[in-house]
Formats: structure tokens, sequence, C-alpha cells
């Protein structure tokens, strides 16, 4: 069994979740730490493209050449359109390379091709670009190269374009990270705890909501994926215990329930401000009992009269 | 290759069907003077633009948004010359819609459009506007739509805060005779014919600019440069600034630029804190705003404010610019599970709005404000525990805690409910009343446990603030 079809003939969840990376298309941003290092992801993806067809290219700056294709089969290696740019990054030795214009030249002669394969870009690592480039530049040249087949009318001339970018997080600050998140179509975040990682994979598509799930994997010597299931719940230390609401109104001094009886009295009961036809007459009727009732009120020393002024200051 | 993308022949001009069926009038009255033996043209003496309507309270030229409750919010409209800034949400999912709306409005009226944009071909942004809705089975639909998402709650009396149930609903479905403002389905997409029929103008950055242009310190970016020139001549040749004498209808620009800042316009604000063209944008449309004052023209511009840096750049650019209404969505952030704002996308902010020709400018005084995309409108509602929410401002919280209870005894029309609130006011007052008489608050003689006629510190230095428990919290 060639290694080809034993790949594709993996289990479905592995499948699934490298396929649902690259199916969209346009840029794939894995973001990575120092803790949790993304370029065997980076590596995984390139094999499953490669093993699909597609036509891959590599822009190699930050390791070499024989450290990025170890662990490839000789199949998968010959598949693999490598451009160097870590052995010569400022082209020193000038001798006559594919892509003159360095690395950003070798993305602007890819906005240019035309024919129908689908083609998956690797940038190793986006990061090293984004050190050297302008962002503004290298922005605009990702987007040109990740939307050549956004036109509707042409769909079918020019294949889908994957680019993958490998990004440093802690090398950049929060402006260059933003804008390049705000052009990916998918974003994958590598973290984890005690020793698994896990993959938090945000998808944008366009004009619909985002999608976010969040992946616990860990990639074999070959690299294929192996999908797991998350860390064990009782090993983290701070789970808190489901503490049942609670229900404030039980140990009260005051009741605050109804019963129907006093809920049909409150609803009969007439506010003092609505004027009902009763309270007009109660109003209009000569009061009986006026001349009778009096009040006598002798003020105490500490009787404040004047309720509004306290050190009685004003001279009314 | 053509640069600009202009599309086919002008609108049917309205304008002088409109004359010679009046020529043919029901009065035999005979105007005396010069103009008894005037053309067709130019007998009406008063030019009314299509889809323009001066404001009721100064006069000034509006035109629609496209949403006709955003016109609500906005005292009546877009004035003509002004810019309307949309602060984009964090996944740009609602803001497009804005500016498709205001795209669309453009074209059902006959006005002139310009799209600009560095992201996407402009041609396929007028190929995704969302259809019109011009007739009335149509109408049946939105309150059908409408009267399914009522909840039960929201038709319960109130007693004693009557006055809360004369607040003016915001108007969501379609009115009779909209000739200003038209509903859209964005479930559709507007037909073809409408689209070819109209004028509009497209600016795609990628095909104008050549990517090794020196910039130089302080100056726009390129790709800003080449917009401003693109619109100076679209006004200039097409003579919305009055140069050239115009043989037909006067009309309207209406001016579309999405994502405004964004490193695809080779802006670098959003990359960086300090960067060398700072100034760039904010340059872009201080003279934007000179264009369009001296042209009969309208514009609509979104940024991603959120990804700016520099947090100061941000309040420039809405300085410069006349409206601004800021768009925060809910997905994602800890407000998606509150359920005060379950039935709603995101809350629609409007931060500025201008003062045109007046001291004072026509802020409405509703704050918040909640917007919802369902399957065929955008619609933008008062959040529904309005009653509630300003209810606690006069309240402390412990008590509107009592008032949401279902069968509380504390409910409105309670005996307990008024006197606490006569006794709760009349502390408030003379709490007030001794603040300002003396601008000291009471001596705190007690055990410091119970603060002393605590009274909702609303004005507390010039702002509001919630109103605090009537237990103070021991120092």
């Amino acid at each position: 069994m060639t290694p080809s079809e034993g790949a594709r003939a993996g289990t479905g969840r592995e499948l699934e979740m490298l396929d649902s990376l690259l199916a969209l298309g346009g840029l794939v941003l894995l973001r990575d730490s120092v803790e949790w290092e993304g370029r065997s992801l980076l590596k995984a993806l390139v094999k499953k493209s490669a093993l699909c067809g597609e036509q891959v290219h590599i822009l190699g700056c930050e390791v070499s050449e024989e450290e990025f294709r170890e662990g490839f089969d000789s199949d998968i290696n010959n598949r693999l359109v490598y451009h160097d740019f870590f052995r010569d990054p400022l082209n020193w030795s000038k001798t006559e390379e594919a892509f003159p214009g360095g690395p950003l030249g070798a993305l602007r002669a890819m906005c240019k091709r035309t024919d129908p394969v689908p083609v998956t870009i690797a940038l190793d690592s986006l990061s090293w670009l984004l050190l050297r480039l302008p962002c503004t530049t290298l922005c605009q040249v990702l987007h040109a190269v990740s939307h050549q087949d956004s036109c509707p009318g042409d769909s079918s001339s020019v294949g889908k374009v994957s680019v993958l970018g490998l990004l440093h997080e802690e090398l950049h600050g929060p402006g260059p990270v933003g804008a390049l998140s705000s052009l990916a179509q998918t974003e994958v975040t590598l973290g984890g705890t005690m020793g698994q990682a896990s993959a938090h994979i945000l998808c944008r598509r366009p004009r619909q909501r985002p999608t976010d799930q969040t992946q616990w994997f860990s990639i074999l010597p070959d690299f294929s994926l192996d999908l797991q299931e998350g860390p064990s719940v009782e090993s983290q230390p701070y789970s808190d215990p489901h503490i049942p609401p609670v229900d404030p109104t039980t140990h009260l001094t005051f009741n605050l329930h109804l019963s129907k009886k006093e809920r049909e009295a409150r609803d009969s009961l007439i506010l003092p401000f609505q004027f009902s036809s009763e309270k007009q007459q109660a109003l209009l009727r000569p009061r009986p009992g006026q001349a009778t009732s009096h009040i006598f009120y002798e003020p105490d020393a500490y009787d404040d009269l004047d309720q509004e002024d306290p050190d009685d200051d004003l001279d009314i | 290759m053509a640069a600009v993308a202009t599309c086919g022949s002008v609108a049917a001009s309205t304008g002088s069907a409109v004359a010679t069926a009046s020529k043919s009038n029901v009065t035999s009255f005979q105007r005396r003077g010069p103009r008894a033996s005037v053309t067709n043209d130019s007998g009406p003496r008063l030019v009314s633009i299509a889809g323009t309507r001066p404001s009721v309270r100064n006069g000034q030229l509006l035109v629609s948004t496209g949403l006709p409750a955003l016109d609500q919010l906005l005292g009546g409209g877009l004035a003509v010359g002004t810019v309307l800034l949309i602060e984009e949400d964090k996944y740009n999912i609602y803001s497009p819609l804005l500016f498709k709306y205001f795209l669309a409005e453009g074209i059902v009226n006959g006005h002139t459009l310009l799209v600009a944009s560095a992201k996407e071909d402009p041609a396929n942004i007028l190929q995704e506007l969302p259809a019109p809705l011009l007739d009335d089975k149509c109408k049946k639909e939105f309150d059908e739509d409408v009267y399914n998402h009522k909840t039960p709650e929201s038709n319960i009396k109130m007693k004693i805060a009557w006055r809360y149930q004369l607040l003016p609903k915001m108007e969501i479905g379609p009115v009779s005779s909209s000739r200003f403002g038209h509903y859209y389905d964005a479930s559709k997409r507007m037909p073809q014919e409408l689209i070819e029929a109209s004028n509009w103008h497209g600016f795609f950055l990628p095909e104008k600019i050549s990517s090794t242009l020196k910039v130089e310190p302080c100056s726009l970016t390129p790709g800003y440069t080449k917009l401003l020139q693109f619109i100076q001549n679209i006004i200039y040749e097409e003579g919305f600034d009055g140069s050239n004498p115009q043989k037909k209808q006067r009309n309207i620009l209406r001016i579309g630029i999405q994502n405004l800042g964004s490193p695809l316009w080779g802006d670098d604000i959003c990359c960086a804190e300090n960067g060398g063209n700072s100034h760039s944008l904010t340059k872009f449309l201080y003279v934007l705003r000179g264009l369009l004052r001296t042209s009969l023209s309208a514009c609509i511009i979104t940024m991603p404010t959120h990804l700016i840096q520099n947090k100061a750049i941000i309040a420039r650019v809405t300085t410069l610019s006349d409206v601004v209404v800021g768009l925060e969505s809910f997905i994602g952030s800890e407000r998606e599970t509150n359920p005060l704002y379950k039935d709603y996308h995101g809350l629609i902010h409007i931060r500025q709005i201008p003062r045109l020709n007046n001291l004072i400018c026509d802020e409405s005084d509703v704050k918040d404000l909640a917007f919802k995309l369902k399957r065929k409108l955008f619609t933008i509602e008062w959040v529904q525990d309005n009653y509630l929410r300003q209810e606690r401002n006069i309240y402390p919280p412990g008590f509107s805690y009592l008032l949401k209870q279902k069968d509380s005894a504390w409910g409105e029309g309670s005996l307990q409910h008024s006197t606490f609130l006569m006794s709760f006011l009349a502390k408030a007052t003379a709490f007030a009343s001794r603040l300002v008489r003396h601008s000291e608050p009471l001596k705190q003689n007690g055990s410091g446990r119970i603060r002393q006629a605590a009274g909702p510190r609303l004005w507390h230095d010039g702002r509001r603030q919630e109103a605090p428990g009537l237990l103070g919290i021991p120092p």
C-alpha cells in the first residue's frame, strides 16, 4: 500500500481537521508560540495537500531546506517546490535565482499564474517576512495572492489558492497580528495544557458568522495528525463544583410572594393619581364633618419647623 | 484595459417628463413676463433632486442612508455634503450591510455612485446589493415577520410608570409613501437591470497602483492620493460641483469607500502605533470633506477602528467626519450570553452627529440601541429592558431586583412600592438640596455601616453613574 493510499485511508476525523483548514482557501494563519510550536502542523498540512495532488510551493526563510524536508518521504519531497531564501537571504552570491525579487518577488510572481491546478503556498515563516518587509506591502501581496480565485465570473480558470503562514505571536505587537488576522480566512492558534496540544480554529467565511472550535491533537513522526479528546476534567486543579443557584427569596423577613387573593386586591387597587369618576364625585360632594376635627400641636425643643433648613440660616 | 469601470447609460431622467406632464395643467392662468415663453426644462422654479428632501428642522438637504431607522436616529437623514463614518464591527459582518444599503438607495433613487475599495472589485460589490421592496405585498410579509418576534412581556401595561409606554417606537416596517427611504430585502439580490441602468464609477486600488512607488514622509499614501484625484475628476466632469452647466437634471453623487485605513490601502495605522504615515488618513479625510462640501455628494466610509493602534488617531478621525456610527457585534464577546441582549446581534452607537449651520445638533436622547439582522431585514431597536434599566438609575439596584420578581408584593401598584418610593425620593431630594446649598454631603454620625441619607449620586463629577446601594461599603 503506497503511503498516499494509506494517508487517504486514515480516520475520518483526522482528515476532517486538515481538510477543513485547507478547504476554505485563502490565508490560513498558524499562530504559534515558544511553548507550542507550529512548524510540525505546517508540515502536516503541506504533506496533506501534496498527497491531494495540489501544487505545493514552500518559501523557506527560517530553517534550512534539509531541516524542512526532514521527516517527509521521498514521494512527497519530490512534489514540493522549494524556494530557498535561508541560505542566502540578501542574494550576495548573485547566482541566477528563479525569483530575483526575494520572497516578495516570489509571492508577486505567484499572483500572476493562470493554471487551474489548486496551489498551496507555505510561508515559513510569515514572521520572518513581517520583520523585514513593511506590513502594508506584505498585507497587500498576501491579499492579492490569496484572492485570485474570488472573481465570480472566471472561477474555473484559476484554481483555489491556499496560503499557509506560520506566525510567531510573541515576536509582534498587536498591530501587525491584528491586521493579518483580519485578512485571514482561517486562524489557528496553538496552545495546550499539560503536554497536550490544542488548536483553536477560527473560520471567517465572508458575510457569515465566524465559527470557532478547539481541537486537541498530536502530530505523529510521519507528520500525520492524531486527533484526541481533551485532557480529563478531574485533573484540572481549579474546577469549581457545580453550585446550585441560590434563591435569594428564601430567608427574607418580609413576604415577596402574593397569594391569589392578594394579587386580585392589588390589581383592583385604584392608584392615588388615577382620576376615576368616583373620585371626582367624592371631591365634588361637600364634606360632612369638616368643622369637627382639630389638630392641637405644641412644638417641643428639638422640633425643626423648617425641615429644609437645619441651621436656621435662612432669613425668611 | 479601461482603468475606470463606468457603466452604461444614465438613468432615464424623469425631470423633463414631469415638466411636460405639468405643462398640460389644469389652470388657464398664464405667467406674465419673461417666463411665459420658456421651454420645458426650466419651467419649474425649484428643481428638486430625486431622493432628497429638506430637513424639517433647518432646511438642510438630506439624503436617505438606506435604512429608515438610521435616518430617524440621525435626525431625518444624511445631509448632502457630509461624511458618514461607520466603525466596523470586529469580524466585519454587519458594516458591509450598511454600506450596501447606502449604495442600493442610490441606485433606487437614480443617483450616481462611486464605489472605492481595496479589497473587493466594485463590480462584485454592486452585484451583491440587496433588492428593494417597492410594492405593497411585501409589506404584508414584513408585518408577519415583525409580529412573530414580539414577546408576550412587551404587552404588560404599566400602571405607575405609564409614561414609559408613551415613548415613541422605532419604525421597522415599510410606510406607505416612502419616496425618501426605501426598504430592502437582504436575502435577495438587486435585479441586474437596475444595476445596469445606473451610472456608477468604480475604484479598485490594486488596478490603479503600481507597487514600486516611493512615498515621501508626511504626505498622503499613494492610494489615498489616487482616490482623491479620482473623486475630484468625477465631481468635475459630471458637474456635481456646478462647474459644468449641466444639461440634464442635477443629481447627487453617492461615494462609498470600504475599509479605509486598513493595510490594503497602504496605510499602516493598523499595523504600527507611530508609523511614518500617521497623518495620511487624517489629511485624506480633510481633503475629502473639502471636496464634498463644494459638491452635491454624500459619502459613506467604513473603517476598521478596532485595528487602529493609536487611539488619538481615532479621536481625530471622529472629529474630521460628520456622522459617526459605531457597530459592536456580540460575536465572541461576553455580552452574547447576557439575557438582556439575547434577541439582538449587536449594539449600534451613534457617536457623533454634526452641527451643520446650527449651534446644537439633533441628537436623539436614546442611548441603548441594538440591531439585529433577521433573514430579510436589518432592524435597529431599543433594548427591550429599557424600562427596567432606566428604573435602575432611579432606584437602588436591590429594589429593581425586587420589582423584577413575578407576582412580587413590591410590584407596581402595591402599597409597599409606593411608600418606599416616596420615602426614597424624599431622602434623595433632601440630600440633593443639601448638596446644592452647602456643597458638602451629610456628616456621617453613625457607625459607618449604613450611610446616612444615601441618595443616588447621579451627577457625581459631571457624569451620570449607577445608583449605589443603600448599604454603603464600610471604609
